[in-house]
């Protein structure tokens, strides 16, 4: 995301819910601060994820599925703590809450038709239909052939599941279930347990610490001409240590 | 409790009937504003006046940002509460437009208006009293003549009805005033004569960095003592000391290094901040190169401040060299630096050029008063834009990001740090400041 799309993230992310309730769209909103306004380059408030939150987007099953489908792709394990521990699931519930959501900064007029990767998304889905339609259809293809809900199954078994649907081999006429996999579930998974905490996910910068990466220091000039490992720990956003 | 509280209402009531009448008898005489013989000869040069009212950064108090020209309305903080600066425009009504010269020598000089009321010193009259005849009475042209009249009348002061009195000032102006212009120094050479007349009448640079006493009163206006210029806190900020110590001071500036910043605001030591930005944006800039060489050298020729209770500085490679071996973690406020600070200051404190401030031996980060310091980290800032170096660069803004107590630590860490000895900080100063900046 470039740094504007960034910024009209985190003030949309702020403002939307009751500007949806009214209809209205945060695009037209957004103003441009003023140039002297220092304080507008202070990211909106910080929110990390909290332990017991309820989705405000998902339904029960839906929620089920989700939590499944983050516990697997990227587990607990050796490694350290996986999408779920990190609070991953409210990170996307959150993130449909969001201007990105509805695709309110996208382009979603028609013609819609199936084009080539190189020309982009080209479905007149929003992310939030993309899961709504998506786990609806994983869960009827899980419960017609295993005779479970994708949340009910064994992890093997689910990740499986994972597999053909990101293969294509499973497939709805209800859902683009590869796009759903590959655009949005594999996608959000991801940058719930690598963003900021702010967001909701990564709690307390166990993924970056799980690949040593310091945060947002923005600099490290001093540093790249030595050999010796980085030394210190990660900051985020908001100036948190860890 | 009731008789008592009435009893005390007679006796404050009696005290003022009684020091209002010696008021109003100092008040019936205005005093004369020694404005040579020649005056009424000599004809007043309004363009140069315009230049005058540059030196003298007349804007800075009398323009509104957005505001009409010149026609008052700026809030000045005194510890009773805000004044505002008065309309200066040739509007007869509410500016000076029915003003006598002598009237305005009177005004600049003696803080008395034609009425014979006073002026609260928020007008620095004691640094203008040094102004020469000629350049008030040019002055006087630019203002009456080059200047469009406003009709915006003057604001009442946000000090309790009570304190308004103003012929207390009176015996103030007895007590602090000095009624004499600039003696200029023959042997010291025509550059710094000019610079000590600019710095201490026109420029009025010690109405904000020379401390102030007890009646809130400069200590000095004439370099007469060790303290003028010697650094201040006033409005929420801590003008730095100008003198030559070479910690908190400019010692280790050359007078072309003082004269860059007083150009551009900018200079390989340091940045101006605050409101000094708005003195160069709107005064030093457009001053001609020699008045600016000749503040510097005049400013340079200013000896050490006393140095107990200062900080110092000598430069050391300590800093750095424990963040490189990843021993931070002992000091505090040293992992906040590396988080949001380092980027551009840089772990040696460096900074870069004309760009990101040097923090070690910064007259700011050292002063006496850690407001600034505080200030910028809370606030941050935005460099003036100037002619000869129009970027505005800024510093984000801290205090969203850290509370009280984080940016004590901080700031204590730049304070003492890369050979920076400076007192720490504390969390109450940090309170302090954050509490003016709303």
């Amino acid at each position: 995301m470039s740094d504007t799309n960034r910024r009209a993230f985190l003030k949309g992310s702020v403002i939307l819910p009751p500007l949806a309730a009214l209809g209205v769209s945060s695009a037209s909103s957004q103003q441009t601060p003023a140039v002297d306004e220092l304080a507008a380059s202070a990211p909106a408030a910080a929110t990390p994820a909290a332990d017991d939150y309820k989705p405000t987007y998902f339904t029960a099953p839906e929620w089920a599925f989700v939590q499944a489908a983050c516990a697997r792709l990227i587990p607990n394990d050796a490694n350290g703590p996986g999408a779920l521990e990190l609070g991953v699931p409210q990170f996307i519930d959150r993130q449909m809450g969001t201007p990105y959501g509805d695709a309110a900064n996208w382009f979603m007029q028609g013609p819609f038709f199936e084009g080539a990767p190189e020309f982009g998304y080209q479905s007149q889905l929003t992310p939030k239909q993309q899961y709504r339609l998506g786990i609806k259809a994983i869960d009827a293809w899980c419960a017609k052939n295993l005779g479970r809900t994708f949340a009910a199954l064994k992890p093997e078994q689910q990740d499986d599941v994972l597999k053909k649907v990101e293969a294509g081999t499973i497939k709805s006429d209800e859902a683009p279930l590869k796009t759903f996999f590959s655009g949005f579930l594999l996608k959000n998974v991801m940058e719930g347990f690598f963003g900021d905490p702010m967001y909701g996910g990564n709690k307390n910068m166990a993924a970056w610490k799980l690949i040593g990466h310091p945060g947002a220091r923005a600099d490290f000039m001093e540093w790249v001409d030595r050999p010796a490992l980085y030394p210190y720990g990660p900051v985020d956003l908001h100036g948190r240590q860890a | 409790m009731r008789l008592a509280a009435q009893s005390w209402l007679i006796v404050i009531l009696a005290l003022i009937a009684a020091v209002a009448a010696f008021g109003l008898a100092i008040n019936r005489n205005l005093p004369d504003p020694h404005l040579g013989p020649a005056m009424a000869k000599r004809a007043p040069n309004p363009s140069r006046g315009a230049y005058i009212a540059t030196l003298g950064d007349c804007a800075a108090c009398h323009t509104t940002p957005g505001g009409a020209a010149l026609a008052g309305g700026v809030p000045l903080a005194t510890p009773l509460g805000s004044v505002y600066s008065t309309n200066i425009t040739p509007d007869r009504e509410h500016g000076i437009g029915a003003y006598s010269f002598t009237d305005f020598a009177r005004v600049m000089r003696q803080g008395v208006r034609p009425d014979g009321a006073r002026l609260y010193p928020a007008m620095p009259y004691t640094a203008y009293a040094k102004v020469s005849d000629e350049d008030l009475q040019d002055l006087f042209a630019y203002l009456t003549q080059k200047v469009a009249a406003a009709p915006a009348p003057d604001r009442v002061p946000g000090i309790p009805w009570l304190l308004r009195v103003r012929w207390p000032l009176a015996l103030w102006n007895k007590a602090f005033l000095q009624d004499a212009r600039f003696a200029p120094e023959p042997a010291k050479g025509a550059a710094w004569n000019r610079g000590a007349y600019l710095v201490q009448g026109l420029a009025h640079c010690g109405t904000c960095h020379t401390p102030r006493g007890l009646g809130f009163q400069e200590i000095s206006v004439d370099g007469g003592s060790a303290f003028y210029l010697s650094g201040a806190r006033l409005a929420g900020e801590s003008p730095v000391n100008l003198r030559g110590n070479a910690g908190d001071g400019l010692g280790r500036w050359s007078a072309d290094e003082i004269a860059e910043l007083l150009a551009t605001g900018r200079s390989p030591h340091a940045a101006v901040l605050g409101q000094m930005g708005e003195v160069v944006a709107q005064s030093t800039q457009f001053m001609t190169p020699d008045d600016r060489s000749a503040i510097a050298a005049y400013l340079k020729s200013l000896p050490p401040a006393p140095e107990e209770g200062r900080a110092t500085y000598a430069p050391s490679g300590a800093t750095l060299a424990a963040f490189m071996a990843g021993r931070e973690s002992t000091v505090p406020g040293a992992r906040m630096f590396m988080d949001s600070c380092a980027a551009c200051h840089r772990l040696s404190g460096e900074g870069e050029g004309r760009s990101f401030p040097h923090l070690g031996g910064s007259p700011t980060v050292l002063a006496q008063h850690p407001d600034s310091l505080i200030r910028v980290i809370l606030k941050g800032a935005r460099l003036p834009a100037t002619e000869a170096a129009p970027s505005r660069l800024a510093m984000p803004p801290f205090g969203w990001r850290y509370d009280d107590q984080q940016v004590a630590a901080l700031a204590s860490f730049v304070r003492q740090s890369w050979g920076n000895n400076a007192a720490a900080v504390s969390a109450e100063d940090v309170e302090r400041v954050r509490k003016g900046l709303r």
